[in-house]
């Protein structure tokens, strides 16, 4: 891994809003094939650093690389472009509209009729079907379904879909995925990410969870207090020392 | 076994409850209008009547359901129909514009006062229901500077033809108009990126925000799409009456919100029925017409619609409502405390003004002629 050279790149990232700190001087490696956990307090800077990322918010100081070359983005749709993409907390899906609809919203295929475009909804749906089952390995119960009818990990299942049908997506941030959801689903949301894993995208997973970072992550980067606290590797960490570095206890080496 | 069956069948219906609703409605209106009046009711000019009544609306109800779902109200559109009628009438009389002209004409100005009022809600950040009341007051007020206490009337046959006009052994224009504008309505709302994110919209903001989606822009498509369409009325209007004034079209706000709401549109946004909104249409002109039939004052139509309009919004409301267990018993809800604390006042407002009349009778001192 080590001699892998990382697609993201975040070097003395600093961001200020008003005469508050919210990130100071802090380095993110993600490398594709691999699941970067970050995990902290609350307040601790994790969203921001992923909104960085993600081109919602732009740093004060510092650069954001990608495959070496240092990114410049303005906007959410500029990291899109880019090949970086979010799945949020709150999914964003449209309760009343189905499945496949909501994958594709505001990205619809469309057919022409006459010169017009119009909504090719047949297409939508077998691609979001073949999507869910040859990426993700899930398959919906009812594709007419509007969205609210779906379970937390089916919803999740379509967020995730959403991200990924962009063919050129290379980065995926996760934000809290399994927070909302039961035992059995959270299960299945981590073989999501496994299988993402696989596919060769990085992934970087923002999670409470110590249970579930050390059931997927190679790496776990801790933030403090807008700070890095340190990056350890899952397989030579333990609970106990990442919890340490959360709170504060110990000092990474 | 029998437990699944019934709900089964529920789950299936549940989709098509938007229709079944308002045409269960209709066919109570017909029984009881066949028990009651089948002659003057059923009779092929009167039918005649109602579908000319319920085309005026159709139009408007096929926009209002697209600004309905994205959880906006208009109540300006009355207004905008009777001040492109007017502003139609000036041009085809004061300076002589061809109806084919002014025709178009009406519609884009209906669609730009649409745009004004789509504006002040995404722009000014107005809300829609205080923007477009406001601006309803100031339509209405150009409509009367415009044509003072006149009423404009005689115009050409192409807007006579438009408002009653007939084929030969088929369907009256204004239906077909207004059946047309449905079909575009039920296209855009399936096949179109403003359909779809109309719905998106209505459902989650939030979430349409988050997708990429510009939701002030698809809102005022709605709004100049209502607006285009009140023109359209206003235009239909005028040749169904052959007469355009100021004071036109009085009640087409809660009329058409009434007619798309009870067809299944849902006011909290995300749930749209096209077909809905024409069975609403249909029942509420059918409704209005039943109580012509029967002699019943025209100022009741104000209470019924009124009346039909809670009526369906509570009822989707507990349709909406997944968990009905706790509600069954309507004695138990109504002795909840907080419940009875709203009874005890009630109660004491019924008393009070039983008192206040007795009150009044007893010190009587006979009628008093006004004047």
């Amino acid at each position: 891994m080590s001699d892998r050279k990382p697609i993201i790149a975040m070097r003395s990232v600093t961001k200020r809003f008003g005469g508050v700190t919210a990130l100071q001087d802090v380095d993110l490696d993600a490398y594709p094939g691999e699941v970067l956990a970050i995990v902290g307090d609350n307040g601790a800077g994790k969203s921001t650093l992923i909104k960085i990322l993600t081109g919602v918010y732009q740093p004060t100081q510092g650069s954001i690389q990608m495959d070496g070359k240092t990114l410049a983005m303005s906007s959410h749709s500029d990291a899109i472009a880019l090949g970086i993409d979010a799945v949020y907390q709150t999914l964003a899906l449209a309760d009343h509209l189905d499945p496949a609809a909501n994958m594709f919203l505001g990205s619809e295929l469309t057919k022409r009729i006459l010169g017009l475009p119009f909504l090719d909804n047949k297409k939508m749906r077998s691609e979001a079907e073949r999507v869910l089952l040859d990426r993700l390995g899930v398959r919906l119960k009812s594709m007419d379904a509007p969205a609210e009818s779906l379970s937390g990990g089916q919803r999740q299942a379509v967020a995730i879909a959403r991200a990924v049908y962009h063919a050129d997506l290379r980065v995926l941030v996760m934000d809290e995925p399994t927070a909302a959801l039961g035992p059995q689903e959270t299960a299945r949301t981590l073989k999501l990410i496994q299988v993402l894993r696989e596919e060769g995208l990085a992934i970087i997973l923002i999670s409470h969870s110590l249970d579930d970072v050390f059931a997927v992550s190679d790496r776990i980067q801790v933030m403090r207090r807008g700070r890095s606290a340190g990056v350890v590797k899952t397989a030579e960490s333990t609970k106990q020392e990442v919890l340490g570095l959360i709170v504060g206890a110990a000092e990474a080496a | 076994m029998t437990d699944t069956a019934p709900r089964g069948l529920q789950e299936r219906l549940e989709p098509y409850l938007a229709i079944i609703g308002p045409l269960a409605m209709i066919a109570m209106i017909m029984l009881f209008m066949a028990l009651v009046e089948p002659a003057r009711y059923f009779r092929a000019s009167n039918l005649n009547i109602i579908l000319l009544e319920a085309a005026l609306y159709m139009p408007m109800a096929m926009a209002m359901t697209f600004v309905i779902t994205q959880r906006g109200i208009d109540l300006s559109i009355g207004s905008v129909a009777a001040l492109t009628g007017i502003i139609m009438a000036f041009a085809i009389k004061e300076y002589g514009f061809p109806a084919w002209v002014a025709v178009p004409l009406a519609l884009a100005i209906g669609g730009f006062f649409g745009l004004i009022n789509g504006l002040v809600i995404t722009k000014f950040r107005v809300p829609d229901l205080i923007g477009t009341l406001a601006m309803d007051l100031v339509y209405r007020g150009f409509a009367l500077v415009l044509a003072k206490g006149l009423v404009l009337a005689r115009f050409p046959d192409l807007i006579t033809e438009i408002g009653r006009g007939r084929i030969p052994g088929f369907l009256p224009v204004p239906v077909l108009i207004g059946l047309a504008a449905f079909v575009i309505g039920a296209i855009l709302l399936r096949r179109s990126w403003f359909g779809r994110y109309s719905i998106a919209i209505g459902s989650n903001p939030e979430s349409a925000e988050m997708t990429g989606i510009a939701i002030d822009r698809y809102k005022v498509y709605a709004y100049v799409l209502m607006g285009a369409m009140a023109g359209l009325a206003g235009v239909m209007l005028t040749g169904k009456l052959n007469a355009i004034q100021a004071t036109s079209a009085p009640y087409f706000n809660l009329h058409v919100i009434a007619a798309v709401v009870v067809g299944g549109t849902s006011l909290f946004g995300g749930r749209a029925y096209m077909l809905g909104s024409l069975a609403g249409v249909l029942l509420l002109s059918m409704m209005i017409n039943a109580l012509v039939t029967l002699r019943i004052e025209f100022f009741w139509q104000s209470v019924a619609s009124g009346v039909v309009i809670i009526l369906s919004v509570a009822f989707y409301t507990w349709l909406q409502k997944k968990d009905r267990d706790g509600a069954r018993g309507l004695m138990s809800s109504l002795t909840t405390p907080d419940n009875m604390k709203v009874m005890k006042l009630g109660g004491a407002l019924v008393a009070l003004l039983a008192l206040l009349s007795a009150l009044g009778f007893a010190l009587s001192t006979g009628s008093v002629p006004s004047g």
